[in-house]
């Protein structure tokens, strides 16, 4: 935050748009050599970013399948998918996820941060029991809960049926199958859990203090100081969770056993997982290139929305 | 911090009377007493949501084939308890023999429901019986928990499917190589990107810092196509480990910005002073603040491990013969097949978890530092 002379409104993060520059030998050599140690990036920007992003969008307008010259189409593409009954199933099961679960994930964290901040002895114990399976690798992670999960034979719903409840069938059941990945999510969100609990770490004691003198219950100061403090990390997990919720791919994939993606009845066939069906199985690479592009659409509305919206919510130190 | 343990704030806090009384510090025990239990109960109750799973990972990885589907399910792994007869080691069963009595024999073979056994105290005689009569059972097997081993190499000795020609120890061995060589390339990519946008001055730094941040936002799925078709198609790297190695080395926006965010704590000074001295930009990068940064370049190596560890799409892209399949897709092709083996399913989960959990071990520290780095913003 040094030099301040730039009178444009603050971006989120803490970035600033820069100031107007003059050009002298200095600058000019400067530049050289920032680019030069920005090469790397700059190289891999233009080969892995730029020049497939283009090619993407010059897909969708074609009817690309592999071995095959492309034909120019349009709009037939955005078109058919409008009326694609399977890319709406899609869309709204990646919408579930991303409405229901990210939220859910990040309530979840956050209780538990304030669980693992409590002072008790064993914190680290508990801290580290926490956050182990955040590290499980997603495969491994999603075929153990593939077993815990088996509707006959499962851990799970025989430890259900000892208190007398019946257990549905997890996986197998179509209403059931996002709610088990969900749980599946939230076993894994040891490294969300850390990031709201270094925030905590990170509320003025100086602050609680005070209010506790004022009379304020601990209800009251997580509402109006603690909640307060960690909006900036609330916000920043809810964007990037949400990416990556709207790319959710392998832990459905492996669900599908690979051959029957999407099973059982299309409710894990999530937006990447048609998306790769469509560019892979079907080999119809322009049809996916439209889904591509209208994913990117939505994801930058969805992330613009957020940081407007969270203008208002969110509080900056300093 | 939030408190909610009521001793902390009630000793800290100034209007203290001068004298408690004693029934007062009665009271104020009990209740911390009863806060510290209440919490200690809670974050067990939920600790077990993340305990459970991962231990069932392990015990079910030292169960025996049939304990797996043994119903209800046991905790423990249990296995028969065998004895040896004539050099062959036997399950032992607890036999109702004729006479009403129950008597420890040793199955020889058991087909349709009838068993062969044999006194293990007198092995030359040949006793026929019937598992099961009517709703009596007549002979049950004798069990004790035991951990099976066998299971680690059983499974890693197999491929994913029967005849690939591939075991999970070739896997282990690419997800190796592949996680290796991402490292190599992570390290020397990101780190001069990351020491230009955090230390270099020049004109549009700041906009090719908004640019490089955008890309976080950009679906993997938009230049997932193209990019196969450019490694796959056109270099003809598919079924090779490249296109997952490659882009390693062309810097990425999470590692820029974490290493960015450490080289910031550097002091100016120490590379002022070296200004002044006439080194050049290039050798106060590689001469003062990566020797400083060792910490960060821990967090990078560990983090990076852990994602080429993890990573599956890439692997589903452009790998297609079994003897090049990482851990993860041979993971994944394994639990794809008609009949599942759960116990070396999750023996072979458990190889693939446990680098990871013993570089947890060893890099506490810098496994948490990296998260807090990654999730805190400015």
């Amino acid at each position: 935050m040094d030099d301040l002379n730039s009178t444009n409104r603050k971006l989120p993060f803490g970035i600033k748009l820069p100031a107007k520059v003059v050009w002298t030998k200095r600058t000019k050599s400067d530049l050289r050599t920032g680019l030069l140690f920005l090469s790397p990036w700059l190289i891999g920007f233009f080969a892995f970013t730029l020049y497939p992003m283009v090619v993407c969008f010059f897909f969708s307008f074609n009817n690309y399948k592999t071995k095959r010259a492309p034909a120019r189409i349009g709009l037939q593409n955005y078109r058919d998918l409008l009326v694609d009954e399977k890319f709406w199933i899609a869309l709204n099961n990646t919408m579930y996820m991303v409405i229901i679960a990210v939220p859910l994930g990040l309530f979840a964290s956050f209780l538990c941060a304030i669980l693992l901040n409590l002072k008790v002895r064993g914190q680290a114990f508990y801290r580290v029991v926490y956050f182990l399976p955040s590290i499980v690798p997603t495969v491994a992670g999603t075929i153990l809960f593939l077993w815990l999960l088996n509707p006959q034979v499962g851990l799970v719903n025989t430890l259900l049926d000892r208190i007398g409840i019946d257990g549905p069938n997890w996986m197998a059941d179509p209403n059931w199958s996002k709610p088990a990945l969900i749980l599946l999510g939230m076993w894994g969100m040891g490294g969300t859990i850390i990031i709201y609990l270094s925030g905590l770490q990170d509320v003025p004691q100086s602050l609680l203090e005070a209010a506790e003198l004022d009379g304020a219950n601990w209800f009251q100061r997580l509402w109006h100081i603690t909640i307060p403090m960690v909006s900036p990390i609330t916000l920043f997990n809810l964007i990037t969770g949400m990416i990556g919720m709207f790319q959710y791919f392998a832990q459905a994939y492996v669900v599908g056993g690979g051959d029957n993606l999407g099973r059982p009845l299309d409710s894990t066939l999530f937006y990447s997982v048609y998306l790769y069906q469509n560019a892979f199985l079907f080999l119809k690479m322009g049809y996916a290139s439209a889904m591509a592009w209208i994913l990117f659409i939505i994801i930058l509305i969805f992330t613009l929305l957020l940081l407007k919206v969270s203008d208002r919510f969110t509080y900056y130190a300093g | 911090m939030t408190n909610t343990s009521a001793s902390p704030r009630d000793l800290n806090l100034p209007p203290q009377p001068k004298h408690i009384s004693q029934s007062e510090k009665h009271v104020r025990k009990i209740r911390d007493i009863f806060t510290s239990t209440l919490s200690h109960g809670v974050i067990i109750f939920v600790g077990m949501f993340f305990a459970i799973p991962f231990l069932w990972m392990l015990l079910t990885a030292f169960k025996s084939d049939q304990d797996v589907f043994h119903s209800p399910p046991r905790w423990l792994p249990y296995d028969n308890v065998r004895v040896e007869v004539n050099g062959e080691k036997l399950p032992l069963y607890n036999v109702r023999v004729e006479d009403g009595t129950i008597k420890e024999l040793a199955a020889v073979k058991i087909v349709e429901g009838v068993g062969t056994f044999v006194d293990p105290a007198n092995p030359d005689e040949i006793l026929t019986y019937k598992l099961q009569q009517g709703k009596e059972r007549i002979a049950e097997a004798i069990m004790e928990v035991s951990f099976r081993w066998q299971n680690f190499p059983d499974a890693m000795n197999r491929g994913s499917r029967p005849g690939v020609g591939a075991s999970f120890w070739v896997y282990f061995r690419n997800s190796l190589i592949v996680a290796f060589f991402t490292i190599i390339g992570t390290l020397v990519s990101n780190t001069p990107v990351a020491y230009a946008f955090a230390r270099l001055k020049f004109p549009g730094r700041d906009l090719l810092f908004m640019l490089i941040l955008a890309t976080m936002m950009l679906p993997f799925q938009v230049t997932m196509i193209p990019i196969y078709l450019l490694f796959n198609d056109y270099l003809g790297w598919g079924d090779t480990f490249l296109p997952l190695i490659i882009p390693a080395f062309f810097a990425n926006a999470w590692d820029v910005f974490l290493l960015r965010q450490f080289f910031k704590t550097i002091p100016e000074e120490m590379c002022d002073a070296a200004r002044v001295d006439g080194a050049s930009e290039w050798q106060i990068f590689t001469q003062i603040v990566l020797p400083l940064s060792t910490p960060v370049l821990a967090t990078v190596t560990v983090f990076t491990f852990l994602y080429a560890w993890n990573d599956f799409t890439g692997p589903l892209l452009f790998l297609h013969s079994p003897r090049n399949f990482t851990m993860a897709l041979g993971l994944q092709d394994f639990q794809g097949q008609k009949t599942i083996i759960w116990n070396q399913l999750m023996a072979a989960a458990t190889v693939f978890t446990v680098p990871i959990i013993i570089a947890f071990f060893f890099a506490q520290k810098t496994f948490i530092q990296g998260i807090k780095l990654t999730g805190s913003k400015e």
